[in-house]
């Protein structure tokens, strides 16, 4: 039985014949493309739940092979590179990508990062949790991943839905960086502070009216963040 | 060679006298003439001789100078008094009244003339003015259509040559010590004035070769001077004109500096772009190799005999070996080439350290580290990913120069203007000979010789913190242990957030 489907994209052989080896072993079903171009054309031929993504590559490139994927599909993406730089990453969050590992990697921690971005929320918000927030305007569907906020729905990916969900149901509370990182990615994880920024500016631009002054998803500094249901809304009575 | 100039000098003052006595002869001539026409040809009365007279001075003044128009006028009341009044054909006067009229003639045309060459010499200055300010225009209008590519000091002094047509023009810019002439390009006789006059800030006149030299001056600086040679200049055409230059070569120094920028900037562009290429060429063979010893050793299903695992973790430690060099070779060249720009922001000192052990993970195994970097600690303004990079290299030499069985101490504190993080060991020591090297590039220690290593590492930290404009030390006693600190400032505006 299969564990998951992988799309490898990288234009080493050897790169994608070791991936192959290394993941069919482990139950995933594998496929592989050479350039962005036939990544993008395989993954229109079948569904996949993730993809292993080369950012240095001929062609249109990994960057923007990683928008254009996320423009269409909401698969999960890893993206793989040996820059080990912050602006590096950034660059690759922010084009769609859920995680990053940087070559040469190890084989137990190229799994680890597999699994944490296929990893779903333990345990997904409480539905009557959730329908709390629907009169404040907030409206989540569990089953398609979309939200409705203020009459206005977007489509998340798993990730941007479980940090998303996660705030939602601790609302008005301040959720450690740490917190939120080890619920979302996994117990690896902890220090990525940069993942939480890069997806919150992902959230805020899906949800937020006006992105560079959020009202829901606030940061607060040193701390963490948090999911404010406006005033507003709730103050109906006092 | 300086004579020649003073014949020229010479020559121009023989041809002025030359010209003046031309001209005074030619208003003698025209007094002779009225006198002779009005004496003998057409008999006219002294009242009207009179007149007629001062129209000819009138009109001698008008076209000529002061000189001439005053010598005619002494001739005219001479020729009035010998020819028309009366006894005619003397000096002597019979009638005082007519002393009266030749005095009265002869204050009114010196008057006239003096007036009419004031009025004439007004005109030619406002003639020249005009000309000098034309001058002026067409030299900023050149000035600033100057060609970048070439010397601008150079092109300054031939349009200032081309002008205003003075036959010779020598500028020195005391930026690059150099003398740039045009027109009559032998100026050595004034080289050393040239330099003078820019050093002391002063003005001279040569009057020797006719030269006027004087400074360049930028907001009070000199920062050249210029000497040409000229009749005349007026001294607002010649202030204007040294402005003009003062800003030509002051674009011209900024051109140069754009220009070096720019040059420094594709070099920096190009190394980097070699550098990713290389990073990439490297690391994708190595990328397949350890995704492949990584699995042999960790597969579930088959594990490896003994002697096979040992074989594949030689390999395994050989790839994390030769990554680790390349990213050392490539951090090096980067941070070396001075190239790289701070990402400075503001961080915690305990976000720092975890972050840096959390890099370090797999090589801390089975380590004893202890980490003492109090949380309250205020952040500090730096480039979190380069500092973190000066833990990890300190942490790797800990690890690599102490013990297993020791642990290594990870602390940091504060004073009023900096947060200083320390990484002790219990290791082996250096010797105080050897300590000041250890920062340098490829020095390893000599304790211990076989240790695998760059001798990069500590080079990177010492770079890296010096770009943030602080220090790195380390205190060490042989069989005790080493301790590197290194400071990091504390942000500013960091107590009111």
């Amino acid at each position: 039985m299969s564990t998951g489907r992988i799309l490898v994209i990288d234009d080493d052989p050897q790169i994608r014949r070791t991936m192959r080896a290394t993941l069919t072993t482990r139950g995933y079903e594998v496929n592989d493309g050479r350039t962005g171009e036939e990544g993008i054309e395989k993954l229109r031929s079948g569904p996949y739940d993730l993809v292993l993504l080369d950012l240095n590559m001929p062609g249109i490139g990994g960057i923007e092979t990683c928008r254009m994927i996320r423009s269409v599909s909401e698969v999960a993406i890893i993206v793989l590179t040996v820059s080990n730089t912050e602006k590096d990453k950034v660059e690759a969050l922010d084009a769609g990508a859920d995680d990053y590992i940087t070559k040469p990697f190890s084989t137990p921690e190229l799994l680890a990062r597999i699994r944490a971005t296929l990893r779903r929320l333990p345990q997904p918000p409480d539905q009557a949790e959730l329908s709390k927030l629907a009169s404040h305007g907030v409206e989540i569907d569990l089953a398609s991943r979309e939200i409705t906020v203020r009459g206005r729905t977007s489509h998340l990916t798993a990730k941007e839905f479980d940090l998303l969900s996660y705030l939602l149901a601790r609302p008005n509370k301040t959720i450690a960086h740490r917190e939120l990182l080890q619920a979302i990615w996994g117990p690896d994880y902890g220090d990525e502070l940069e993942y939480l920024r890069v997806f919150m500016n992902r959230l805020r631009k899906k949800i937020e009216p006006n992105p560079s002054k959020p009202q829901f998803l606030l940061t607060d500094a040193w701390a963490g963040y948090r999911f404010q249901i406006p005033k507003k809304a709730s103050d109906t009575r006092s | 060679m300086a004579s020649a100039p003073n014949l020229r000098v010479s020559g121009v003052l023989a041809k002025g006298a030359f010209r003046i006595t031309g001209r005074i002869l030619l208003a003698l001539a025209f007094v002779a003439a009225t006198t002779f026409v009005f004496s003998r040809l057409i008999p006219v009365n002294s009242t009207t001789v009179g007149f007629l007279y001062l129209v000819v001075v009138l009109a001698i003044a008008t076209a000529g100078g002061l000189v001439e128009s005053t010598i005619a006028s002494v001739a005219a009341m001479l020729c009035f008094n010998f020819f028309f009044f009366p006894p005619v054909g003397t000096f002597t006067i019979a009638d005082p009244r007519n002393w009266v009229a030749l005095f009265a003639f002869l204050a009114t045309s010196l008057t006239a003339s003096q007036l009419s060459a004031r009025a004439k010499r007004r005109t030619n200055e406002a003639v020249e003015r005009q000309h000098e300010l034309e001058r002026l225009y067409a030299l900023s209008r050149a000035l600033l259509l100057t060609d970048p590519t070439r010397p601008i000091a150079n092109q300054i002094v031939q349009n200032i040559a081309r002008a205003f047509e003075f036959s010779a023009v020598a500028l020195y810019d005391r930026a690059n010590n150099e003398i740039y002439r045009a027109a009559d390009g032998d100026v050595s006789a004034i080289e050393a004035k040239l330099k003078e006059a820019a050093l002391r800030s002063s003005s001279f006149r040569d009057e020797s070769s006719g030269f006027i030299v004087t400074p360049v001056r930028l907001g009070g600086q000199p920062i050249g001077s210029l000497a040409i040679r000229t009749v005349s200049l007026s001294d607002a055409a010649l202030q204007s004109l040294l402005n003009l230059v003062a800003i030509g070569l002051e674009r011209a120094l900024a051109q140069e500096t754009v220009n070096r920028a720019e040059v420094a900037r594709r070099s920096e562009e190009l190394k980097s772009t070699l550098l990713d290429a290389v990073a990439h060429e490297f690391k994708t063979p190595l990328t397949s190799l350890k995704a492949v010893t990584t699995e042999l050793l960790s597969d579930p299903v088959y594990e490896l005999p003994q002697h096979q695992r040992e074989l594949v973790s030689i390999a395994d430690e050989g790839a994390d070996r030769l990554s680790k060099l390349v990213t050392e070779a490539i951090q090096l060249a980067r941070i070396e080439g001075g190239g790289f720009r701070l990402n400075r922001g503001m961080h915690l000192p305990s976000a720092l350290v975890s972050a840096a052990l959390r890099q370090m993970k797999s090589f801390l195994e089975g380590r004893q580290i202890k980490v003492s970097v109090p949380m309250d600690l205020p952040p500090v303004w730096v480039d979190a990913e380069l500092i973190q990079m000066v833990i990890t290299h300190l942490l790797d030499n800990a690890l690599k120069y102490s013990p297993a069985g020791n642990p290594i101490l990870i602390d940091a504190r504060s004073d009023d203007a900096r947060v200083s993080i320390c990484v002790t060991d219990q290791g082996p020591g250096i010797a105080e000979v050897e300590q000041p090297r250890i920062f340098e590039k490829f020095y390893r220690g000599k304790v211990e010789p076989h240790l695998k290593g760059s001798g990069m590492g500590l080079s990177i930290a010492r770079e890296i913190v010096r770009a943030h404009g602080e220090e790195i030390s380390v205190t060490s006693r042989v069989g005790e242990g080493s301790r590197f600190c290194f400071s990091m400032p504390i942000a500013q505006g960091s107590g009111s957030e």
